[in-house]
């Protein structure tokens, strides 16, 4: 063990301790800094290491691309990305980032120290070796799912495109409902030669596939962009919320090798597990379906999986389903069922029953919402599914309300029951009010009675809330 | 009918276990096949996919493991003793991957092609050439061949394969840094082997500096 100096781009310079065996990836080995706080990262190929579009697209990274270093969002980003805050020029080409937080790293067990890549998660084979503590419930893969899409989203608003978004390429921790984005180096950037790497197996879009055996240059050639991650994106999404891939089936596409076999099965051939016309490479014994999280993911995974597989420009884009999980989001209820392996699911409707162990759920209140368009005419709105864990936030309460890395995280109201009646209590509603037209100040409630409607706020963008019990 | 997570990435270790490794070389084989073990254990994508035999020769050959899954391994026990049987151990090879390895048809979901790490440290002591000629024009998978020491001979394992790469000692270091080579190899290839089109050599992290590729 020795400490080095590296120097930056830019002058400067950053000390690190060299080690025999640092970790190494497939592109870069790893050094942390004295006080571990940060890493320094070198390049295995020190010629591709010097190539001009690299340096551009790092410079660019680094600099004016970054979304850490916004004033007011930054520090959000910083959570959900593990951002380089330095390029590195010697000894070799290089880069700096912070290191991850402790909680991306196993604890005890027999996999202790190891970075929890989401492949440990999302595979039913390696849960079995996983201790339940580290599993988390299926909220926080829904979590996960959300701020993965949150951090694609922002990407693709900036004119990036990640370009190996994967289950190595994002740490999770479901104990804590957190995800962040690793390996930002390869990024394509406008303007800027994308780089040269295809994608992690399972993840690369069927195009990039069906396309490899032409020259890079072919204008016929599919690279890696904002649709590849698209397709990525929602493969990672299906992972987490169904714990299997959404491409790999039963069925043969070569009877010659594995090999060819697989490159037509994720490329020219890909085909949904799901496909609700197609059922040739459905498995046997499938559990939860993906029609079974509510309207807007089925909706989103159906144009993921059966209208875009092949059609790149029919997949949903991150902030649709950044969206679609936020909404869906207000829909989940926890499991009643004492074996439920995952303990909450959504209600899609009346007559919903959990699909992973069948449990039908008591009598479920559910808050249709509703926004005004024109004074007196209300437009349906989304919905919230009622709960003891459930709050009111500004996003509920208001049809203009920030969400996402500007929400306002403050809560409003929350449920409960008294005498077997649910209701709504106030915290921070300035104008709750009954269909009758009573105000009820903070601290007072109001019941959840079907047929019997009410408004979160009779101020501008305030919302109406009807009562339903499924 | 193989399904989800059911392809393997098949792993045959074949390791010289003749006199001429008694000592330090075999002790730090052993502590080898241990490091490699206990390296791959903690790679999700190996746990996932990577199923391992070890087959040992001297004066015959021995599957001490059959293909089994990571997890579920058994670390083997071998002592150096006798002659070098390369071609028996080509032989066994050649007739566990026939009967381990599942074969990609019409009806059933092949395993990845294997991938074989063959390592000796001297001159065949008996007819190697036909079950080397046999199993190289089977081209069953990925043999990587390994002649550790001066005296191993570099010729014969020309004959089984294209990749052969060679250790310049049986030191303990050596050996250390070769299977810690073999296992990152194991792991870039669990990782990759999707991508790896069904002709195409398979892909290995570049060998340390104590580690040669023989052209």
């Amino acid at each position: 063990m020795t400490t080095r100096t590296a120097t930056l781009k830019g002058g400067g310079t950053i000390r690190y301790v060299e080690v025999d065996d640092p970790p190494a990836g497939g592109m870069k080995k790893t050094f942390f800094t004295p006080d571990k706080k940060q890493v320094v990262q070198f390049f295995h190929d020190a010629a591709a290491a010097r190539d001009v579009n690299r340096l551009a697209r790092l410079e660019a990274v680094v600099g004016r691309y970054n979304p850490t270093l916004d004033p007011t969002t930054g520090e959000y980003f910083r959570k959900l990305f593990c951002w380089p805050t330095g390029i590195v020029v010697a000894p070799t080409v290089g880069v700096v980032c912070p290191a991850y937080p402790q909680t991306y790293f196993f604890e005890a067990g027999p996999f202790s120290g190891k970075e929890k890549k989401g492949k440990w998660f999302s595979s039913p084979k390696l849960r079995g070796y996983l201790p339940a503590s580290e599993l988390g419930d299926w909220i926080k893969y829904f979590q996960i799912c959300l701020k993965i899409a949150r951090a694609i989203r922002r990407l693709h608003a900036a004119g990036l495109a990640h370009s190996d978004l994967s289950c190595n390429n994002v740490l999770i921790d479901p104990a804590r409902g957190d995800a962040v984005v690793i390996d930002i180096d390869s990024l394509v950037v406008p303007g800027v030669f994308p780089p040269d790497v295809l994608g992690t197996p399972g993840y690369i879009a069927p195009e990039v596939l069906r396309t490899l055996h032409l020259p890079l240059n072919d204008r016929n050639r599919s690279h890696p962009c904002a649709a590849t991650d698209q397709h990525a994106l929602a493969v990672l999404i299906y992972e987490y919320l169904l714990y299997r891939h959404p491409l790999r089936g039963p069925k043969i596409h070569s009877a010659t090798s594995a090999e060819e076999d697989e490159m037509l099965a994720m490329g020219e051939k890909a085909l949904f597990v799901e496909h609700p016309a197609e059922t040739s490479n459905r498995p046997t014994g499938l559990t939860a379906a993906y029609t079974d999280f509510g309207p807007h993911l089925a909706d989103l995974f159906k144009r993921a999986f059966v209208d875009g597989l092949h059609a790149p420009n029919r997949r949903p884009a991150a902030v649709e389903w950044e969206r679609g999980l936020m909404r869906s989001w207000d829909l989940l209820h926890p499991c009643a069922g004492a074996r439920c392996p995952h303990k909450w699911f959504v209600v899609a409707g009346p007559g919903s029953r959990c699909p992973f162990c069948g449990t039908k759920p008591g009598r479920v209140p559910v808050l249709k919402l509703r926004r005004q368009v024109k004074p007196g005419q209300w437009m349906p709105d989304g919905e919230l599914v009622v709960h003891g864990s459930v709050g009111v936030f500004p996003w509920h309460a208001f049809d203009n309300a920030q969400t996402g890395e500007r929400a306002e995280r403050k809560r409003l109201g929350y449920f409960g029951v008294q005498a077997g009646q649910w209701l709504l209590v106030n915290e921070h509603l300035d104008s709750l009010t009954t269909e009758s037209g009573n105000r009820v100040p903070a601290g007072q409630a109001v019941a959840l009675i079907e047929g019997k409607p009410f408004q979160f706020s009779t101020g501008p963008h305030g919302r109406l809330a009807e009562v339903a019990y499924y | 009918m193989a399904e989800f997570g059911g392809r393997r990435l098949p792993i045959y270790l074949v390791l010289d276990t003749s006199g001429s490794m008694a000592g330090e070389p075999i002790e730090a084989v052993r502590q080898g096949v241990k490091a490699l073990l206990s390296d791959l254990r903690s790679d999700p994508q190996a746990i996932e996919t990577a199923f391992l035999s070890v087959i040992t020769f001297n004066s015959g050959a021995q599957q001490l493991n059959p293909l089994t899954e990571l997890m579920q391994f058994q670390e083997p026990t071998f002592d150096a003793s006798g002659t070098t049987a390369l071609g028996e151990a080509i032989t066994l090879l050649d007739q566990a991957i026939d009967k381990e390895v599942r074969k990609s048809s019409g009806t059933q979901k092949g395993d990845w092609k294997p991938l074989v790490f063959l390592m000796t440290d001297g001159e065949p002591t008996d007819s190697w050439q036909g079950p080397a000629d046999k199993l190289k024009k089977k081209k069953v998978g990925n043999i990587i061949a390994c002649a550790a020491g001066a005296n191993a001979k570099t010729d014969p394992l020309k004959g089984l394969t294209e990749i052969v790469v060679k250790l310049d000692n049986l030191q303990p270091d050596t050996l250390k840094k070769f299977f810690k080579w073999v296992s990152d190899s194991i792991k870039t290839t669990s990782a990759s082997v999707a991508q790896t089109a069904a002709d195409a050599a398979v892909a290995l992290p570049p060998p340390p500096q104590q580690i040669q590729i023989v052209p």
